[in-house]
């Protein structure tokens, strides 16, 4: 059974994503690609680290948790180099971090499902924990420009590559499709690059569309202005998004707010989004841990223009680039937040 | 025993170094020494470039951690049979008795080097130019690699800010423009460098037509008063678009974090080479930290004291008044030694002229145990130091904080771009000595490059190193651009 489309409780909190690497698992990482560590004991260090991070979430009292995407180097190619078709062009990289060069040499296939493999991943999660769990996958456009197609591949070079978007959204769809029969409840798109390229959010939309067509769990959308590096790719408005995304067929949609300030807040009330609001009130860019009061304001500020059963409390971004002792007392600091504002509204 | 000769390209051609007058009797010496275990000896022999360093010709470098020594020579000072001989044998001596560098007054205890006095003896430069000036005659540019600073050719100024308004204009085109537009000189010099800058600047929006100029913020940082009042009156003529900060250019972000994601283009020139720098050195597998200990010759020593009407014993304590006071209070603090500050400037020439550091190896128990700067960690090293066999190199402790707490000011499209004396492969550190060496009354080191490429490619960005143009000089450009 699906959970609900609204969350469990009001000011549910959740993060978006990825955790923290610690410092050992990106050495592994690395150098599991230059034969210093073997592939077996690489995935029994993810393992561990995703326990961990399971049980992390847990103490600090996250309601909704991920699997800090700890088995995937990046936002990209965990999911991107698993595609029919897609090969690296270099499969070696200096550092684990580095995007593999992948391109596609043929059309994509029509593909059955779970033809990514992420089932596995998933699986391991619900194992080790009762909470509900948000699953993520990076979304068919920013799959999408990370990608180089040659000419036998037949996409074109538009700026846009419409049908390698279309194509790769069918790709997640099957995923997705599996996931679903495999237990999911909360899938969730990110779409990390988009807000780099606010013309093409209407075919960014689209291809959402066909990714959660016909697929039962409740839908999550996020998108940022990026955050490889801990560093924003684009400095704008989420001005871009609307009205598009309303025609997004997803029933969450969570946004980064700390860092950029609420301006934006208006736009949920003057587009009328309806849906859930999934608001950033905790800024993964820097260390600095905010106080708990300070959150409280955020949050009480998303409150002038959501309900609290609609409202998801959240950081801005995943918490990859933070050091973990930084990125727990942040998650403190955003659930006692979260709990003295849901006091004072009981 | 292993002899280790570091300036091979100074082997041959026409002035090629004549290796034996310098190595030969440095051997001999220590052969004929029965109590040194030749099995636990290295030899190193480097070319050290500098007229003033902080190195005597001839030096040991023991270990803490066993017996093993270095035994270092500089070719291009050990020339004189004789003299080398006599100081191989005194510095075994020495090291035996204990004491190190044989007669000298020491004037701290054991640090790692980028916590060494040396560099309050550099503070103490920035911050009293004029004085140093004044008794010198001559500006700190003229010390500079080349003779000035690094940047004033006007072709590449042009070319950085035609490239700027390449990604202004794509920005306009998608109203993605910030309504203000910072560019950021950290070490500003003179502020020649900003004058020919912004002069360009004037005139190529004027030919440009898109009025940036109007929109313009310039930040000019630098760490000494002195310079940045000659740099503000170097611009006076856009002072409108101009502001200037004293900041330190180890922690930019201190001063300019209002300006976090927002500055279009950082510019750096020679300010990395003279920011505290430890040693690492990785010998026979194992890494090291280099400590260093400054002390004077006793033959400097006493005639040092000899000058301020003191005694040798009194020498540390002077000292430490010059680096706490300047050469102008100290002559009030000290006017029995010190009767002017005219005379502190002269007390202040002679101790840094004369000063020396010892060395010493300490075992690192793994490199991730070193902090390089504040959340960077020395595994950043390894990727050089596993490169094989013995190899001693910068940490570069100051550029790297710099560099890496200068990046998050950059905008999305962003740029940082650098002139310094970069080392560009690790291999530069087998070949050749890199410092620390004095210029003027400033310590110089060059920068570990790979190390901030390292930093730059964990941090989101491209670095690229490229040769000054148009050069003559060691100055390197390095470029950083916002990457993937």
């Amino acid at each position: 059974m699906p959970i609900p489309p609204r969350p469990p409780r009001p000011l549910t909190t959740t993060v978006i994503g990825s955790w923290s690497v610690p410092d050992w698992l990106e050495r592994a990482k690395t150098a599991a690609y230059h034969g210093g560590v073997s592939r077996t004991q690489l995935s029994d260090m993810h393992d561990m680290a995703i326990k961990a991070v399971l049980k992390d979430q847990e103490v600090v009292g996250i309601d909704v948790v991920t699997d800090g995407e700890l088995r995937r180097d990046n936002d990209i190619d965990h999911i991107l180099a698993r595609v029919p078709g897609v090969v690296a062009r270099e499969p070696v990289k200096a550092f684990y971090f580095d995007y593999l060069d992948l391109e596609l040499q043929s059309p994509i296939p029509a593909v059955g499902p779970g033809p990514l493999g992420l089932v596995s991943d998933l699986a391991f999660t619900r194992t080790y924990t009762d909470r509900p769990v948000r699953f993520s996958m990076t979304g068919p456009f920013s799959l999408s420009r990370r990608l180089r197609t040659s000419e036998g591949a037949g996409y074109g070079d538009s700026a846009d590559r419409a049908d390698l978007v279309r194509d790769l959204a069918r790709v997640l769809n099957a995923e997705a499709t599996a996931l679903a029969a495999a237990g999911a409840q909360l899938l969730q798109l990110d779409e990390p690059f988009l807000a780099g390229h606010p013309e093409h959010v209407k075919l960014a939309v689209e291809a959402v569309n066909i990714v959660v067509a016909d697929v039962p769990v409740t839908w999550a959308l996020h998108v940022c202005y990026g955050n490889r590096y801990a560093r924003p790719l684009w400095e704008g408005h989420y001005d871009f998004l609307f009205p598009a995304v309303l025609d997004a067929a997803v029933d969450q949609l969570l946004l980064e707010f700390a860092r950029k300030g609420d301006d934006d807040l208006a736009l949920i009330e003057k587009h009328g989004w309806d849906r859930v609001l999934g608001v950033g009130v905790l800024d993964v860019k820097t260390a600095e841990v905010e106080s708990a009061p300070l959150v409280e304001r955020r949050i009480e500020r998303a409150l002038a223009y959501v309900p609290p059963e609609r409202l998801l409390v959240t950081p801005d971004c995943g918490l990859r680039h933070l050091p973990a002792t930084a990125a727990r007392a942040k998650l403190r600091a955003m659930t006692s937040a979260a709990a003295a504002v849901r006091a004072r509204l009981a | 025993m292993r002899v280790e000769i570091r300036p091979a390209a100074r082997l041959r051609g026409t002035n090629a170094v004549d290796l034996l007058p310098a190595l030969g009797p440095a051997l001999d010496a220590v052969i004929a020494d029965p109590e040194v275990d030749l099995t636990r000896l290295r030899v190193t022999a480097d070319w050290v470039q500098y007229r003033r360093s902080f190195r005597p010709p001839v030096m040991l470098v023991p270990s803490t951690g066993g017996d093993a020594l270095e035994l270092a020579v500089d070719l291009r000072r050990a020339h004189d049979a004789e003299t080398t001989a006599n100081a191989v044998a005194a510095a075994f001596h020495a090291h035996r008795n204990g004491s190190g560098a044989g007669a000298h007054r020491t004037l701290e205890e054991w640090t790692p080097t980028s916590r060494s006095l040396i560099w309050r003896f550099n503070a103490l430069y920035w911050q009293h130019l004029r004085a140093w000036e004044e008794a010198t005659g001559h500006g700190y540019e003229s010390a500079l690699p080349g003779g000035r600073s690094g940047a004033r050719e006007d072709e590449p100024v042009r070319a950085m800010i035609k490239a700027l308004f390449a990604v202004w204009d794509s920005l306009a085109r998608r109203r993605a423009l910030p309504e203000e537009l910072y560019v950021v000189e950290l070490g500003v010099g003179n502020g020649s460098q900003a004058r020919t800058w912004l002069d360009a600047f004037r005139e190529l929006d004027a030919e440009h037509g898109h009025r940036y100029y109007r929109r313009l913020h310039y930040l000019m940082g630098d760490y000494s008063p002195h310079v940045l009042e000659l740099a503000r009156a170097a611009v006076a003529e856009h002072a409108q678009h101009v502001s200037s900060l004293v900041l330190d250019a180890q922690r930019p972000m201190t001063a300019l974090g209002f300006l976090r994601f927002k500055v279009f283009l950082v510019y750096i020139s020679n300010v990395y080479d003279n920011l505290p720098t430890d040693e690492i050195a990785t010998i026979g597998q194992r890494e090291h930290l280099v400590q260093t200990r400054a002390y004077l010759d006793e033959a400097d020593a006493v005639a040092i004291a000899a000058g301020v009407a003191a005694t040798p014993d009194a020498l540390g304590g002077l000292v430490d008044k010059l680096l706490q006071l300047g050469p102008t209070l100290l002559a009030e603090a000290a006017p029995g030694h010190i009767p002017d500050p005219a005379a502190g400037v002269a007390f202040w020439r002679a101790c840094w002229s004369a000063l020396r550091l010892q060395e010493r190896y300490v075992p690192l128990h793994g490199l991730d145990t070193y902090e390089i700067a504040p959340g960077i960690s020395g595994e950043l090293l390894r990727p050089m130091t596993a490169t094989g066999g013995d190899l001693r190199l910068h940490a570069a402790n100051g550029a790297a904080a710099s560099f890496a707490d200068t990046l998050p000011l950059l905008h999305p499209f962003g740029r940082l771009q650098c002139h310094d004396i970069f080392i560009t492969a690790t291999d530069q550190y087998r070949t050749g000595f890199r410092g620390p060496g004095k210029y003027d009354g400033s310590v110089v080191n060059w920068v570990n490059g790979p190390l901030l490429a390292h930093i730059g490619a964990r941090m989101g960005f491209d670095v690229a190193f490229a040769p000054f143009t148009p050069s003559g000089s060691n100055i390197v450009t390095l470029t950083a651009d916002v990457r993937d």
